[in-house]
């Protein structure tokens, strides 16, 4: 008799098991239909650049510096990411979609400007800065004090980079296109005398008057807003938003406004410590 | 003899464990229902509304003031004293927004120092403003840019409204879309296995119930256990009224989703950044010193709202036209991006038309007020921003505000549907709300089955 009631039991118990069993494999499956989100991961690939002194610059030792480095990490920590368990993979501009695509990283921090082009293919949080294009010259220039006496200058058009265009084009200055391979290489022609200016975000050209010291000056006459996004696989939008919560948080704690005073305080810019208008995840 | 009484009470048991099991699936799934209507529907959603209203009063007071100091009467693009009072009024909306967006946030600690701060620098701005319009009457000069220092007050004033003001009340409006966001998709996942859950648990207590049934009545030679059939009765009407109403909750809350609150986001947020634009428009104007960054502010704003690909604005006005012509003549296939681009893809329809064919109209007075400029016609140039009637960018870009909020109410109206809807049904049963209906239902199941029960055991007394 006690084998009979044991049996009821165990029926009843199978029942209740199988019920449970049902149910959990249901919620199980809802789950793992959504794609990977960054947010929860414990480790990240981030894409900085390896060569924008003061931004994102790989040193003799291998490790990188700069601004945009300095955000990864304090947006990493912020979403639960060890320092350890970061690893940073080197980015040119050419390459930053491509790294997400083809998932070589999880997100990119690289002086990447948001565009609605390529918003198409890739999530931006952020922006977590806006900076805007200014003009370097050498310092004992005097002829030039705004974009607009560029014109008949000669002006370094780097390749890969559309800040050129922003002058000749939408602007309509005509000054005389010099081009070369890098900012790097026209900041070397600025120097020598073979181009009279170069155009771009006051970021990068505040990281190459840094290191040129004051044969150089930033014009400090800017015009065009560049948002600077952190590029995320094309629908991670958890991700984008935890993201921006992160953003939101540097800049209420005050790393913000340290970290542009580390890496940019010195070259006299006009830096905005106040959190920049946000893109929108979705 | 006491092995068949000892069964009885052991399927009963179980009968009523399922009975409990079923109720517990059937109160969480209600419960996730009535959470996602909340935050949906009472909290986020409305906080929503409440941010992008302050956006909008922000930035209108900007322009507003813009207008004061490009017309050497101070008094605005509006005819007499309109200005100043549309000032006023927003500077009203915007302290009444923020409250209501602080007190929404219930507590928030982010949301109560990000409306802290834009109070504090909304009371700065107020003072640089002021002060820029009094020195603006006191120049007493005809239309066009006021003094050197007049400007110099107002690029302060205009800047801690761009760079501080707006981004935090911007901000303010995309984290309640999270909010929302991250609430639908928890809830509405969860009300819809929570469907499948109900059903199988409802399942498990019928089986349960079918055994016990099958039981006595080959025990006591009855066909029928009146009190059991009843309990079954209630079960299945219980059942599958739970089922079909969280299929029903379900649905409203993706249709308050995606056809109302998604759309009020897009278009809330191409209406405030419209207004920017606007802002920009007359900035060009009143400040000849900052006339290229304000071309390509102007020329950026416009591209976020729609986007055509274009590098400069007369680009930006020819390719306007010819995605504008080609969506005319197929509304199917839209070639633009940007917040009507996804208006477009997601609820076409003749509000959005109305929309664009304004927008157009708008970009449309833009071209001719920098064509005016540039060939060194500021005067007429200030006449087609500051006229009252069609053909001057004043008039026609009210009209298109008009047509967006027009838009906006639309999704309003479609969203508050389907909330009521929601919200109604979860508290409209038989038996009053279902969060109450679920455990008195039980509860009777459980007492029709020990009534079934007990006159059978008591035949082994």
């Amino acid at each position: 008799m006690n084998r009979e009631r044991a049996a009821a039991r165990d029926r009843g118990r199978g029942a209740a098991a199988v019920v449970l069993a049902l149910a959990l494999a249901l919620s199980m499956a809802a789950c793992s239909a959504r794609p990977p989100s960054i947010a929860g991961q414990q480790a990240l690939r981030i894409g900085v650049k390896a060569d924008q002194p003061g931004l994102g610059l790989r040193l003799a030792d291998g490790r990188f510096a700069g601004f945009d480095v300095d955000v990864a990490r304090y947006v990493a920590a912020r979403l639960g990411v060890q320092p350890d368990h970061i690893t940073f993979v080197p980015v040119t501009s050419a390459t930053r979609e491509k790294v997400l695509e083809n998932g070589s990283a999880d997100m990119v921090i690289a002086t990447y400007s948001i565009t609605p082009e390529r918003g198409t293919l890739v999530t931006f949080a952020g922006p977590y800065y806006v900076a805007h294009q200014d003009t370097m010259v050498r310092a004992d220039e005097t002829a030039i004090r705004t974009v607009h006496d560029l014109k008949g200058k000669r002006l370094c058009a780097a390749a890969g980079s559309n800040s050129w265009e922003r002058v000749t084009q939408e602007l309509g200055i005509a000054a005389k296109l010099v081009p070369a391979p890098s900012y790097s290489a026209c900041v070397a022609m600025l120097l020598a005398g073979k181009v009279d200016a170069v155009s771009t975000d006051d970021l990068i050209l505040a990281g190459f008057a840094a290191r040129a010291g004051p044969a150089v000056r930033i014009l400090n006459a800017p015009f065009s807003d560049e948002r600077y996004g952190i590029g995320l696989r094309k629908g991670d939008l958890s991700g984008c938003e935890a993201i921006n919560r992160a953003i939101s948080q540097m800049y209420l704690d005050g790393t913000a406004a340290r970290l542009l005073q580390k890496w940019f305080g010195q070259a006299k810019l006009q830096l905005d410590p106040y959190v920049p208008q946000f893109e929108g995840c979705g | 003899m006491r092995t068949a009484r000892g069964r009885i009470r052991a399927l009963a048991a179980v009968v009523v464990l399922a009975t409990a099991g079923f109720c517990v699936v059937a109160s969480i799934a209600v419960g996730n229902a009535r959470d996602g209507f909340r935050v949906i529907g009472h909290d986020a959603g409305p906080q929503v509304l409440a941010t992008a209203d302050l956006y909008f009063a922000l930035s209108d007071m900007d322009s507003q003031v813009a207008g004061i100091l490009l017309t050497g009467d101070g008094n605005g693009l509006g005819s007499g004293p309109q200005a100043l009072s549309r000032y006023s009024l927003d500077r009203a909306t915007a302290d009444r927004a923020a409250l209501q967006a602080a007190e929404l946030s219930a507590g928030d600690p982010a949301v109560q120092a990000t409306v802290r701060s834009v109070l504090d620098g909304l009371g700065q701005y107020e003072r640089l403003a002021d002060q820029a319009m009094v020195l603006g009457q006191q120049a007493n000069r005809s239309d066009g840019p006021p003094p050197a220092g007049v400007i110099a007050v107002y690029r302060e004033a205009t800047g801690l409204m761009k760079s501080q003001l707006l981004p935090q009340a911007y901000n303010l409006t995309l984290a309640d879309g999270a909010t929302v966001r991250e609430a639908y998709e928890a809830k509405h996942s969860a009300v819809s296995s929570g469907r499948v859950q109900v059903a199988l648990a409802g399942l498990a207590v019928l089986v349960a119930l079918a055994g016990l049934q099958i039981f006595l009545a080959a025990r006591f030679r009855r066909r029928v256990n009146f009190a059991l059939a009843l309990a079954t009765a209630g079960l299945i009407v219980v059942g599958i009224s739970a089922v079909r109403l969280l299929s029903g909750e379900a649905a409203q809350l993706q249709l308050a989703k995606a056809d109302g609150f998604d759309s009020i986001l897009t278009v809330s947020r191409a209406r405030a950044i419209s207004n920017s634009m606007h802002a920009d428009e007359i900035r060009f104007l009143l400040d000849p010193g900052q006339a290229d960054t304000y071309s390509l502010d102007y020329l950026d704003t416009s591209q976020t709202v729609l986007y055509v690909p274009s590098g400069n604005l007369v680009e930006y006005y020819t390719g306007l036209g010819a995605a504008m012509r080609a969506y005319q003549a197929n509304p199917a296939a839209v070639s633009f991006l940007g917040f009507y681009g996804q208006e477009a893809r997601a609820h076409p329809g003749p509000g959005l038309t109305a929309v664009l064919t304004s927008f157009r109209q708008v970009q449309a007075d833009d071209q001719l007020i920098r064509q005016l400029a540039g060939t060194g016609h500021s005067r007429q140039a200030i006449a087609v921003l500051t006229g009252q009637s069609a053909g001057s960018s004043s008039y026609d870009f009210d009209r298109y505000d008009r047509a967006v909020v027009a838009l906006i109410s639309l999704h309003r109206q479609r969203f508050d549907q389907a909330i009521r809807t929601g919200d109604q049904d979860l508290g409209r049963s038989v038996l009053g709300s279902w969060a109450g209906l679920v455990p008195l239902a039980g509860f009777g199941i459980a007492l029709l089955v020990i009534a079934g029960v007990r006159p059978r055991l008591a035949e082994y007394r």
